[in-house]
């Protein structure tokens, strides 16, 4: 039973990171920086309960804040270019995040080991569940609740009139600046939304792992990140987390006999889909 | 000074292969307005596949690998070519992009499954020659690795401009619909460009087995990240823009290490992109006026 | 209300816009016309900000539009169609026209979080308007992508409308269409008058031209060649020369 919580976690973490990924891709960005974010996120609620002593709540709060700091801050410099040197400039972000944390030490006593992150060797020892008795059910719930929370802010945005706002940048980004959108401004806040979505999501991850590393933040996380979204078409919200399920549930538990060969196939499965469906699970709406 | 020196000299040699990688990327940009996001990890296969001539044939000469390397890279940009841009409709730009991603994450992780993850070596000529100006040293086997890019970089060139399919193919890249109704044959285009930019690549990719001494798979994605950067700071669609950018790149790496070692070198290269997108985010030669 | 002194717009060695004088007067509705290639799209493009003039004034409302981004300008009372029409494909009619909701009065009216995150409640009633006057009320949730060419035209409007503009730039508004559609264009150009709004028409279809403007301006070669009411400018010579080529007297 365990084993199946465990992968519920893990699908419910990757959701978050998927729709991160999701709102930018609205505005027709396409943005392989949201790991980077997620890697923000997750150290900075470790060193926050670890080393500070803060209840996960806050610390995920923080982890939020961070994202979106961040997130904002590269979408201003990242925005102002198209498309294309878009994915090269979130992509180049990623690996510089991915780069600074093999860098980074930080660690402080704690009785008689030191905790902290250790550059290459990584963030061991993030016990909050855990040194507060959480079982594996309840940190189930609670990342479950969360992802409910981002699902419904995302659903409501999509009914909202920023929500049409967003999609009418990703459309046709003339069209929008000609009946007075204002470009910068709406995709640097999809940009720092998304931001703060991995930023909590990171911050789960690394309390469920209880050991992070740089190299767990590589391209392939990014690849995640926005593979569901694409793959789970944009209509909605619950086609990125269908496509998470089938991802992270079909392809990796459950092929987990293929051992090894699971992430070869990973790579080959988003080649068959993309020439499949290019439009992705649950594509545009249906031209008439 | 003389460190400087040093290391901008071996850095600019070595950063020959970037600009390799970098035309790779920029010529399939030019041609289709896309990315080829495995073009990377396909040198670096095509590297890989240039060791199984030693298999044959265990004493041959390094030459021989890096022919191998070569015919390697042209069929492995030829698959990439089947698998991500032949059949998706390229008004789908997303999927096409994502399909590479996908080969990019496939062609990594055969590597690592046929290797078990451990590194090979891999022979170098000419590492033993070192020509010498007092202190400061010239590397023969990085004077080799300028001399054949340089080499690839001319036969590109005359191909581009001296043959009849280079001339198709600068017409599809200004105007593809014009260029269709002119009777060239897309799909050949496209094809033969991936070709074309696969010998490239798997040649780069030798030439890097060769100056690094051995090959490991964790080299595709800073290669991946760096040709990309070379090929934005040069000008997305821009062949001498990456030809310098990557010579540039190249030296202000080795530059970079000198002064802040090697775990931080790969961050201020990224710097270095980002200052190019704040302030010259066309690159350093603007790309040819396209058809958009 | 809009002013435009020796403007000029080059491309490369390309002078699509040459040293335009033009004064379009509060109220009015002013035609643009010209052969193809005259400058008069580029013209339009440089008014709404998509190409900075290369020299020259814009003066709206007597201020300066120089320093004003695009986006910006659509809020000082700017707004402008489309002649390949550019509707928001996969939003429904409905979302087209709230999306374009970014009129200074609008952001008056409403708070922040109301205009951004609020439903569709509080502007329902001014969407419904502005469908009922364009005829397209009845296909509110259809996708733009899927109406008919007339439709769309039409929506194309209705969304300019939207912003409440004070000038409202149509750019080929009755390319592609019959007599009949002609004759409605013209009474909603019409009604658009009697609400206040000063008309910038740049077209082809003389039919249109000759039958609702006050005041024409012909174009050739980025040059203004001819200025009048539509009686004097089809008499003009020029005109008839730039149109028909040659003495076509």
């Amino acid at each position: 039973m365990d084993f199946y919580f465990g992968l519920v976690q893990i699908i419910g973490v990757h959701t978050l990171l998927g729709l991160s990924a999701y709102i930018v891709l609205l505005t027709g960005q396409v943005s392989l920086a949201q790991a980077g974010f997620f890697a923000v996120g997750a150290y900075a609620a470790g060193m926050l309960t670890v080393l500070a002593g803060w209840h996960l709540v806050p610390a995920l709060g923080a982890s939020a804040v961070c994202g979106a700091g961040v997130a904002c801050a590269v979408g201003f410099p990242a925005l102002r270019v198209k498309g294309l040197m878009l994915v090269i400039a979130t992509l180049a972000f990623g690996e510089g995040v991915r780069l600074f944390f093999f860098n980074f030490d930080y660690q402080i006593a704690k009785g008689e080991i030191k905790v902290g992150p250790l550059g290459g060797e990584g963030f061991r020892q993030i016990r909050f569940f855990p040194e507060n008795g959480w079982t594996t059910g309840e940190v189930m719930v609670f990342i479950w609740s969360i992802v409910a929370a981002a699902m419904a802010l995302l659903w409501w945005f999509d009914r909202s009139r920023y929500g049409s706002v967003l999609r009418a940048v990703g459309e046709d980004e003339l069209a929008a600046q000609s009946v007075g959108i204002n470009l910068t401004a709406v995709k640097v806040s999809a940009m720092t939304v998304g931001g703060a979505i991995a930023g909590v999501g990171g911050g789960l991850y690394a309390h469920y792992t209880t050991h992070i590393e740089h190299a767990s933040f590589n391209i392939l996380l990014a690849t995640f990140a926005i593979a569901y979204p694409i793959v789970g078409g944009l209509r909605n919200v619950f086609g990125t987390v269908l496509a998470v399920i089938f991802v992270q549930g079909f392809l990796i538990e459950g092929l987990r006999f293929l051992g090894d060969w699971r992430n070869l196939l990973f790579g080959a499965l988003i080649v068959l889909a993309m020439n499949l469906r290019p439009s992705g699970f649950l594509g545009a709406r249906r031209r008439a | 000074m003389l460190d400087f020196l040093q290391a901008v000299s071996d850095g600019v040699l070595f950063g020959a292969t970037y600009a390799l990688i970098g035309i790779g990327f920029t010529l399939v940009f030019g041609v289709m307005h896309k990315i080829n996001m495995a073009y990377a990890a396909a040198s670096i296969g095509g590297a890989y596949a240039g060791l199984l001539v030693l298999k044959v044939m265990a004493a041959a000469p390094p030459a021989l690998v890096f022919l191998g390397a070569f015919a390697a890279g042209g069929l492995l940009g030829w698959m990439v070519y089947l698998t991500c841009f032949h059949f998706i409709p390229l008004s789908s730009p997303l999927a096409t992009l994502m399909s590479t991603v996908g080969m990019l994450l496939l062609i990594d992780e055969v590597i690592v499954h046929v290797t078990q993850g451990m590194p090979q070596s891999y022979p170098a000529m000419f590492d033993d020659v070192m020509l010498r100006a007092g202190e400061f040293t010239l590397r023969g086997d990085l004077l080799l690795v300028f001399g054949v890019a340089v080499v690839c970089m001319a036969a590109l060139m005359l191909l581009l401009y001296r043959t009849r399919l280079g001339l198709a193919t600068r017409a599809v890249s200004q105007q593809p619909v014009a260029a269709r109704l002119c009777g060239i044959r897309l799909e050949q285009v496209n094809a033969t460009t991936f070709v074309v930019t696969g010998l490239l690549g798997g040649i780069a990719g030798a030439l890097i087995g060769a100056s690094v001494g051995t090959l490991s798979p964790l080299l595709t994605t800073p290669l991946t990240v760096k040709g990309l950067i070379v090929t934005v700071i040069g000008g997305l669609g821009s062949i001498p823009g990456a030809i310098v950018a990557g010579l540039l790149v190249g030296g202000f790496e080795n530059v970079f290490q000198l002064y802040r070692g090697v775990t931080e070198r790969d961050l201020y290269v990224m710097l270095l992109l980002f200052v190019f997108l704040v302030f010259r985010p066309g690159g350093i030669f603007a790309a040819k006026s396209g058809g958009d | 209300m809009l002013e435009l002194q020796t403007l000029s717009r080059h491309f490369g060695g390309v002078r699509a816009v040459d040293g335009l004088d033009l004064s379009v007067a509060e109220g009015q509705i002013f035609g643009l016309i010209g052969p193809n290639g005259s400058g008069k799209s580029t013209t339009v493009n440089v008014i709404t900000g998509l190409f900075a003039p290369t020299s020259g004034k814009i003066l709206f409302r007597g201020e300066d539009l120089a320093a004003v981004p695009t986006h910006r300008r659509l809020r000082a009372g700017i707004a402008r169609t489309f002649q390949n029409i550019r509707l928001f494909g996969q939003l429904s009619v409905w979302q087209n026209l709230w999306v374009a909701q970014n009129s200074a009065e609008d952001q008056e009216r409403q708070g922040f979080f109301a205009r951004w995150l609020g439903g569709q409640g509080g502007v329902r009633a001014e969407i419904a308007q502005l469908l009922e006057f364009s005829g397209l009320a009845h296909k509110q949730d259809e996708l733009a992508a899927n109406l008919a060419f007339g439709e769309q035209r039409r929506l194309e409007l209705a969304r300019a409308m939207a912003a409440k503009p004070k000038l409202l730039l149509l750019d080929e508004p009755a390319a592609g269409m019959n007599s009949e559609e002609i004759a409605q264009l013209r009474e909603r150009i019409l009604s658009l008058r009697e609400r206040g709004v000063t008309i910038l028409l740049v077209e082809h279809v003389m039919e249109l031209v000759m039958g609702v403007t006050d005041r024409i301006a012909v174009l050739n070669f980025g040059q203004k060649i001819a200025e009048g009411t539509p009686a004097e400018i089809q008499a003009h010579p020029a005109v008839r020369k730039a149109y028909l080529g040659g003495d076509a007297a």
